[in-house]
Formats: C-alpha cells, sequence, structure tokens
C-alpha cells in the first residue's frame, strides 16, 4: 500500500512536509507501549499509536518503521517532527481513534505484524 | 453486536464475565488515562494490559469486555476481581493490529472523535 | 563560468534520463466527439491545461485549455473536440533520451508532447517541462545520496587494517532519568553501525536491544554508559550503569515483570518487556546485578558471516 493510500484512507495530515510516494507500506502495527512494537520479529512499516513523546521516533527509528499515524487528533510537538524529518521517517496524524484507523487499513488489505514468529 | 457471536467467530478464549451482551463500537488502547478519558459505554476494549486496573477502568466505563492482545494472560488478582465484577476477559494470539481489523470486518467500527 | 560542472552533470542525466523515467504515466483522454463544453471538466478537475485527444487506442490530436478559452471567447461551446484541436502534434518515443524532448521544446515552444511507444505507437505518457525538471532534481537528489552514503560507508575498514586483532570501540553516555534524550546513545550506534556498512538486521537487533538497555538506564539509575566493541566476528555490547541494582535477576527476566513507576509506564514503557527483549534480539546476554552498586549488561551479535560458526 503507498503512503498516499493511506493518507486517504485515514483522513490524515502530514507533519513531515512532502514523502517519497514511492515508499510501500507493507506490514501495519498499533501499540501504546513502545517494548511491544519492539518485540515485532518483523519490522512494522506503519506505527499507529496514541502516545506522543519522543521515544515513538526513537522507537521507529531502531525498529526500522518508516510512517508513524499519531492518532485521536493528537498534535506531537515541534522537537517530535524534527527528529522524525531527521531520520526519513514520516509522521501523519489522524482524527481518527486507534480502533478506526486500524479496522480501515485492514479491511483495505494492509497486512499484520506477527507477533509469535520470533525465533525463526 | 451481541459479544456471543464475537468470542465465536474470531475463536477468543473467555476466561471471565458473562458474555451474552451487546456490543456497541470497539476501543483500542493501551494507555489507561486514555480509556477513561475516551471509551464508550459497551465498547469492547483492546488492550494489552493485564495488572489488575483494567477491570476498574472497564467497570467505570460501562465496557462490554476486554480482549487481551499477544497471548497474554491476565494476571490471578486481575482475573479474581473481573470475576467479582462480571467483566468479560477474552484472550487471543494476535495482535492489537490484526484483532482489530477482523473486529472491523465484522462490522465493529470505532466511536466518532469530535 | 561558475556553474559550468552542474550544467554538465545536468547535461549528462539528459542522456541518461529516458522520457518514460520522467514522463507522467497516469494520463488523462477525451475522444474526438466529445463537446468542448465538457472540456472544462477535465482541464479544471484534474488542473491540467492540455489533454491528448485519443480515439480506439489511436491518438489523434491534442486540444488544450487555449483551445478552450478561444471556443468560449467565440461562443463555440457546441463545438467537438476534434473541430478544435491540434491535430498535426509532434511526439515523443518512450524509449528517446531525455535530451530529445529537451530539444522538441526548444524547438516547438509547446506546453506538453503527448508520448508513445515505439512498439506499438499507443499512448502511453506525457511530458511537460516541469515533469523533466522534476525528474532530474530527483535523480540529481539520488546520486548525491549515493556519493555521501559511498563516502561514509567504512564496510571494508577490517580489510584495509593489518593487524591481528583489530576492533572499533565506540562509547555513550547516558544521562539517568531524562527522557528527552533517552535514545540518543542507540540512535547514535543504529547510525554508526549503518557508515560501517553491516547487513539490516544485524543494525536493527544491535539498535532494538541497546535502545532498550539505554531506556532501563534512564528510567531506573542516575545515569551510565554504553560501549560497543566491534571486531570482524561480533558486535559486543557492554551497559553499564551506576544503581540502584535488580533485586532479583530471575525475575527481571520474565516477560511482564516490572517494576516500573508510573511516570515510565504512561511513556509506553515499563511493561516488563525490556530485558525479554534484549535477550530475543541478541545471541548472547549476560546480566549481573548488585543491589546499592549497579547493574553490569553484556550482549554479543554475532555478525552473519560467522554465525554458522562456532
Amino acid at each position: 500500500m503507498k503512503l498516499m493510500e493511506i493518507e486517504e484512507i485515514l483522513e490524515a495530515e502530514v507533519l513531515t512536509g512532502e514523502y517519497d510516494p514511492e515508499i510501500e507500506i507493507e506490514i501495519g502495527c498499533s501499540s501504546d507501549l513502545m517494548s511491544e512494537v519492539l518485540a515485532y520479529g518483523e519490522p512494522c512499516s506503519i506505527l499507529l499509536t496514541g502516545l506522543t513523546n519522543i521515544q515513538v521516533i526513537n522507537t521507529a527509528n531502531v525498529a526500522d518503521i518508516k510512517l508513524v499515524c499519531f492518532v485521536m487528533g493528537k498534535i506531537p510537538d515541534e522537537k517530535i517532527i524534527n527528529l522524525a524529518k531527521k531520520n526519513d521517517i514520516t509522521v501523519f496524524i489522524t482524527k481518527l481513534t486507534t480502533f478506526e484507523s486500524c479496522g480501515r487499513l485492514y479491511k483495505n488489505g494492509l497486512k499484520s505484524c506477527s507477533y509469535f514468529d520470533l525465533d525463526k | 453486536m451481541n459479544l456471543k457471536d464475537i468470542v465465536k467467530m474470531l475463536d477468543l478464549k473467555v476466561v471471565s464475565g458473562d458474555i451474552d451482551r451487546e456490543v456497541s463500537a470497539g476501543y483500542s488502547s493501551d494507555l489507561l488515562s486514555d480509556v477513561i478519558a475516551n471509551a464508550q459505554k459497551d465498547n469492547i476494549w483492546i488492550t494489552l494490559q493485564i495488572h489488575v486496573n483494567i477491570v476498574a477502568v472497564a467497570n467505570l466505563q460501562e465496557l462490554a469486555g476486554i480482549i487481551l492482545v499477544n497471548g497474554r494472560q491476565p494476571e490471578q488478582i486481575t482475573l479474581k476481581k473481573a470475576e467479582q465484577e462480571n467483566i468479560p476477559i477474552l484472550l487471543t494470539e494476535l495482535p492489537t493490529f490484526e484483532i482489530v481489523g477482523k473486529l472491523y470486518e465484522m462490522g465493529i467500527h470505532g466511536n466518532s472523535i469530535n | 563560468m561558475d556553474n559550468n560542472k552542474t550544467t554538465t552533470k545536468i547535461q549528462e542525466l539528459t542522456y541518461e534520463l529516458k522520457i518514460d523515467d520522467v514522463m507522467c504515466k497516469n494520463i488523462e483522454t477525451v475522444s474526438s466527439k466529445m463537446p468542448i463544453s465538457q472540456l472544462r471538466d477535465v482541464l479544471y478537475k484534474k488542473r491540467i491545461s492540455g489533454v491528448p485527444v485519443v480515439n480506439d487506442d489511436k491518438l489523434v490530436g491534442i486540444v488544450s485549455i487555449e483551445d478552450f478559452i478561444k471556443c468560449m471567447e467565440q461562443e463555440e461551446m457546441d463545438a467537438l473536440v476534434e473541430d478544435k484541436m491540434t491535430k498535426n502534434i509532434k511526439t515523443l518515443y518512450a524509449d528517446e533520451p531525455l535530451v530529445h524532448a529537451v530539444k522538441k521544446f526548444e524547438k516547438y515552444g509547446f506546453g506538453r508532447f503527448p508520448v508513445l511507444s515505439r512498439k506499438d505507437k499507443k499512448l502511453v505518457g506525457i511530458i511537460t517541462k516541469s515533469d523533466i525538471i522534476k525528474g532530474i532534481l530527483k535523480k540529481l537528489e539520488s546520486v548525491y545520496h549515493d556519493e555521501e552514503e559511498r563516502r561514509y560507508r567504512a564496510s571494508h575498514i577490517f580489510n584495509d587494517i593489518v593487524a591481528d586483532e583489530v576492533f572499533l570501540k565506540f562509547q555513550y553516555f547516558v544521562e539517568g532519568k531524562n527522557f528527552d534524550k533517552a535514545g540518543e546513545a542507540s540512535t547514535g550506534l543504529k547510525k554508526t553501525l549503518y557508515r560501517l556498512g553491516l547487513s539490516p538486521d544485524i543494525i536493527r537487533r544491535a539498535a532494538i536491544s541497546t535502545y532498550e538497555a539505554e531506556i532501563n538506564i534512564v528510567a531506573y539509575t542516575d545515569g551510565g554508559e554504553i560501549i560497543a566493541y566491534i571486531d570482524p566476528h561480533q558486535i559486543k555490547i557492554i551497559i553499564i550503569d551506576k544503581g540502584p541494582g535488580i533485586p532479583d535477576v530471575e525475575k527481571a527476566l520474565q516477560p511482564g515483570f516490572s517494576t516500573a513507576p508510573g511516570w515510565v509506564r504512561e511513556l509506553g514503557f515499563g511493561a516488563g518487556m525490556g530485558l525479554p527483549n534484549i535477550k530475543k534480539f541478541t545471541d548472547k546476554m549476560t546480566l549481573r546485578s548488585t543491589v546499592e552498586k549497579g547493574t553490569h549488561l553484556e550482549i554479543i551479535i554475532k555478525l552473519s558471516d560467522y554465525r554458522n560458526e562456532d
């Protein structure tokens, strides 16, 4: 799924300026606990979260997540956006809830991360 | 939609509470303060938190039930409290993104935010 | 001229890039029997200034916003596209170098050229001057990026050094209780490993484990340090703090066990997954802790080429 499709599905606003339209988002994950995100076996391409602090971006960075979407209209502060830009992470915000966002993306065909194939 | 049907279709493991009740919509969050502020009555709540406070939150907000994701088991005291308060706790091996997706496909949507 | 060099680079790119690389492929077309009055919707909605006219897959003309305006002035809105379009059109082939397009734009002064596939002469795209500029800028950007990476990539560093044993050491200091700075050490290490040219999987595992350890230092201690040793076989990362130490190490390793205070939990950590995560992503983990003294965590990630040996 292309970033632009996700932007449309989530009625999102882009906070990090222009993004590369060719980036493919393949796997979705959602959590408000960053250790949970880090525990997923494969890199997820999009993280949906209700948590808005700088550690979300650090988590995305170390776990190779390309797109972070903050839900429920929460606006992250400047520091967060700047760190994301510095690390080539795209940041969206949506007014939708986590539930509605995950539901829409899944229904549109975005695959889920899997928690249990870690030990392969 | 009735919680009984959700349990059946998604193959959830019921560990507490009476599951014969209606679900209005879904809410997914791992931050208790967020659930207290934004979940609505009869929501089904998806979370990976397992400590006893989740029962209090579900009770307070009159939620329809709690789904614990990623194969998480509730703490003993959580389970005891949930039985006391008749709060359904349901378990799944799936991660949040996927279980929410499946609920959504069954017609359970998120609350609308204004 | 002082911009001689860039001019040369751009000229080079106009030969290197094909029209196919920069043209717009998602094209709008109209039929020749469409009334001019309907043209407005097509042009305005898509915000384009001209559109190719196609009948049965065959390009028969091109009609532009100027044609539309002329019809409006002369009150000929009922005319058909075929009566007002330009019929004798210049086209380009998708496999031609960009420089051909540049020359044609210079020669004819048109705003756009339809692009055909050489094989079946079907319309496959349309090219405007701004497509050319965008295409060249994008290419320049990626050339720049590649070069920058090449400059930093030091993957052969170990091959170039003549010694019996060689390792690189990187040291990072971590401030306790300062959540704003938490993550700086591990993201710094990640960047460094990337520049060393290690594989993405190795980098990800090292970065995640170090990050969890760094969060632990920030959340529970008054500070500490992270030291990474990299040799041709493995990455060894040592994480040391000054206390308070872990009373029951075995318990701390159980998934879900946590002593995290509320402020740590509200920041998205402290769910008892840090140490289990570190264990999961590393090949070896050794944890020693003395209450009131401090904790010493050592992790090893083997480099893929050597993973199957010992």
